[in-house]
């Protein structure tokens, strides 16, 4: 039985996928332009803008949703996440969008690339497509997986800021500073998405907050 | 409405009866309560605890015995030809039920508000405010007037009809009817509650009248409301309690059973997918 | 959507479409109705004027207030068949409404088991027995024991069949009080015969006032038991153990006579009957409706506010 609710919700699911997409897509083309020189700018902006306007949309439908609807349970659960989960994804587009013009400011930087970088670049694709997956198919299985790419990605953020210091090469040490950040910032955020899957999952909220105030607190 | 496939099986219904169990205190248990009309039991070994000045709410299907099992709360059942009640009704401790107590007396403990509103109509509206009272043997002019303005006050209705205490009941608006039935029932004193769907022959203002009323009365009684209006629950109630088919499916605060419904009955029922 | 919107339009064109014939055929059983209606009512509309116009040259304070002159003489007149009248009535009623009214209240707030049906069962039979029959029985109950006929008898013949009545209607009309109101009751912990009797009684009273005038008129016009027990006479009421006049009596024996002025005492008799009767209804009805309180002038009020 199709309850007034339902096409709604349908629509709501369909963007945030489209949102997913286009994340996936995002964070690939910055991290490559990155690591092999191109230049993958107005691309990445682009899609950078249309998720943030999609991020419009979907908060617009949230509160028509309130309004008319009165959502409770599940449906409320899902459509609160998708509130964050939306939030999550426009950061991963300006993140996105930023690291390409930290190569678009620093020329190509393709020789600055050593093994850590490669590293956390790698472990953050992957991250963010088991993030995006993971809501897809509401899998809170590979929340864990992402909690621990997360944790490396910290680790290695930690190990090589006080190294860049010490760095001769500027460039290389200042773009990679950036890239670490932004790296770790998205870390942060597919944490806080996978916490949003979770509550729409069990209906436990915000069991990492506590973990991730407490470790940046110490920086 | 086809079928449910989805039973209650008795294990889910225990842990999704998890309350926080704290030590403040119960003013009113129903414990293994069953109720049957002509040996068919309509609500089924249910146990309920009440916090004092809280406010329940009943939510469930129609048919799924919420209403029976609210009056019997008060001994309604006693006027049903054919009902039968199993079971105890504690109120600080006292059973409702015993045998050697006397219902009408206890009766008076627990107020009712019912669906429509009901003022005698053949009486005003002091009349009616006082009916529980005179026609009790209370004949003191004074403490009868005293009391009239306390309740309509509590009811939300001295403002309105203060002017005119004598008029005919049934000269008021449906709102006020009921405000006034509401009143009728405080003026016997009670100490618990209990109201059947209250406000659903209600105008919406009216409704939001009678919440603002609950909301306020709760400070000094435990209410027991019996609603099919799921927003009003959420809006109203401290606790909800879930039923069908007679079990109670699930009771729990109402905040954690309308946004993360332990059982999958539940979660069908406040969604709308059934009802 | 499995129906089209041609198949929908292919159902509009199945509704009748002789409109005006039907309208005239729905005035055309207006008129029928109405005829029908008018026809009843003309005999009761002419019985009223008969007796009105051949009765009102007989009504004189002489002749509502004296004793029956000699027969065939046009003098006297029928003032103990007046008092008798009002007598039997007031005292059938004493003895027929509280028993009748006390039976409907058991059988509409107690009544829910075997007796109860049985009661009702026979009250309803007992509605329909000729009331010749019950003056026979009062006859043989009271007159031939006591060996004289007396106006105790008439009472009780009287209140035999204003009871059933009483008891239906009062039973219908408590019956028909909501059962919230009870429910209200009990909610506030007020014992059964409080309810019953300040409560629904209060809301049925309208009803059951009907029920009561409908049997008082009925046992006012009531001949054949009056033969039976208080067998008429020409004297002023004097005690309970002796006969009665009463103007259904009174009209028989008048209307049996051969004199021209027999006669016409019998038409200002029976127009005096039928004043006295109405006037019992309509002062009643008058008195409840108009009263501030009354449960019929609110729900008349209510009813005009309902319609704006």
């Amino acid at each position: 039985m199709t309850r007034l609710i339902d096409p709604s919700l349908q629509k709501l699911s369909f963007i945030m996928g489209e949102m997913g997409d286009m994340v996936v897509e995002s964070i690939s083309l910055a991290i490559d332009s990155y690591l092999d020189g191109t230049n993958t700018m107005d691309q990445v902006h682009k899609l950078s803008n249309s998720i943030r306007s999609k991020y419009y949309e979907v908060e617009d439908l949230t509160f028509d949703m309130l309004l008319k609807y009165q959502p409770v349970a599940d449906d409320f659960r899902f459509i609160r996440s998708s509130t964050e989960i939306s939030y999550a994804f426009s950061r991963f587009g300006r993140y996105a969008y930023d690291i390409t013009q930290v190569r678009d400011l620093f020329g190509d930087v393709s020789e600055c690339t050593n093994a850590s970088l490669i590293e956390s670049t790698k472990k953050v694709k992957h991250m963010i497509k088991e993030a995006v997956l993971s809501f897809a198919e509401l899998d809170v299985r590979k929340a864990i997986k992402i909690r621990e790419d997360e944790q490396v990605i910290d680790r290695i953020y930690k190990e090589r800021l006080p190294r860049l210091i010490e760095s001769n090469n500027t460039k290389c040490a200042l773009a990679e500073a950036l890239l670490l950040r932004y790296l770790e910032r998205i870390g942060d955020h597919a944490v806080f998405m996978s916490d949003a899957i979770n509550y729409i999952v069990t209906g436990k909220h915000r069991p990492s907050e506590e973990r991730i105030m407490s470790h940046t607190k110490q920086q | 409405m086809t079928a449910l496939s989805v039973k209650p099986s008795d294990v889910a219904i225990k842990e999704s009866l998890d309350t926080v169990i704290d030590s403040e205190k119960y003013k009113m248990i129903a414990e293994n309560v069953t109720i049957s009309y002509d040996k068919v039991p309509a609500v089924k070994n249910i146990t309920m605890k009440f916090k004092e000045k809280s406010v329940t709410a009943l939510i469930g299907p129609s048919g799924c015995g919420k209403t029976t099992f609210l009056r019997c709360l008060n001994r309604m059942h006693d006027m049903t030809k054919n009902a039968s009640v199993t079971g105890k009704v504690m109120i600080d401790n006292i059973d409702l039920y015993d045998k050697s107590i006397d219902p009408i007396y206890h009766r008076r403990k627990v107020g009712m508000v019912f669906q429509k509103p009901n003022p005698f109509p053949t009486m005003s509206i002091y009349d009616n405010v006082t009916a529980g009272l005179k026609l009790n043997g209370v004949r003191d002019k004074k403490i009868l007037d005293e009391i009239v303005e306390d309740s309509l006050k509590m009811a939300y209705l001295w403002d309105e009809v203060k002017h005119d205490l004598k008029k005919s009941a049934i000269e008021l608006s449906g709102g006020q009817q009921q405000r006034l039935c509401i009143a009728r029932a405080l003026a016997i004193q009670p100490e618990v509650l209990l109201m059947d769907e209250p406000a659903s022959a209600l105008d919406p203002i009216a409704t939001q009248k009678i919440e603002e009323t609950i909301m306020e009365l709760k400070k000094e009684y435990t209410i027991i409301i019996v609603t099919h209006n799921m927003q009003q629950a959420v809006r109203v109630s401290d606790y909800t309690g879930f039923m069908y088919l007679g079990d109670l499916i699930e009771f729990r605060e109402t905040k954690k059973l309308f946004t993360d419904p332990k059982h999958e009955l539940t979660a069908k029922y406040v969604q709308g997918q059934f009802g | 959507m499995t129906t089209t919107n041609e198949r929908r339009q292919e159902y509009r064109n199945l509704f009748k479409q002789n409109v005006e014939k039907r309208l005239l055929v729905d005035k055309a059983v207006r008129i029928v109705v109405f005829a029908c209606v008018i026809i009843a009512i003309i005999p009761l509309g002419s019985i009223l004027v008969e007796v009105f116009k051949n009765g009102i040259s007989a009504i004189s304070y002489e002749f509502l207030t004296e004793t029956p002159g000699s027969i065939g003489s046009g003098e006297g007149g029928i003032g103990p068949a007046i008092q008798g009248t009002l007598i039997i009535i007031g005292l059938s009623s004493l003895i027929g409404v509280p028993i009748g009214v006390m039976s409907g209240i058991y059988l509409s707030e107690y009544g829910d088991n075997r007796l109860a049906r049985s009661i009702r069962f026979f009250n309803d039979v007992f509605m329909e027995f000729p009331s010749i029959v019950l003056g026979i029985f009062a006859f043989l109950v009271i007159v031939l024991i006591l060996g004289h006929f007396s106006v105790w008898a008439g009472a009780f013949a009287l209140s035999l069949i204003m009871f059933p009545i009483v008891a239906r209607t009062t039973e219908e009309s408590l019956k028909m009080v909501p059962i919230t109101y009870r429910e209200a009751g009990t909610a506030l912990g007020l014992k059964k015969w409080v309810i019953t009797f300040r409560i629904v009684i209060s809301a049925a009273k309208s009803g059951m006032i009907t029920g009561i005038l409908l049997s008082v008129s009925r046992i006012g016009g009531e001949t054949a038991p009056l033969i039976m027990t208080i067998l008429g006479s020409s004297q002023f009421f004097s005690s309970m153990d002796v006969p009665m006049d009463a103007l259904p009596l009174r009209i028989w024996r008048l209307s049996l006579l051969p004199y021209d002025s027999a006669q016409l005492q019998g038409w200002g008799s029976a127009l005096v009957l039928i004043i006295i009767i109405l006037g019992i209804n309509l002062g009643v009805r008058y008195f409840f409706a108009n009263r501030k309180n009354g449960i019929l002038g609110q729900l008349v009020k209510k009813g005009i506010h309902a319609k704006n």
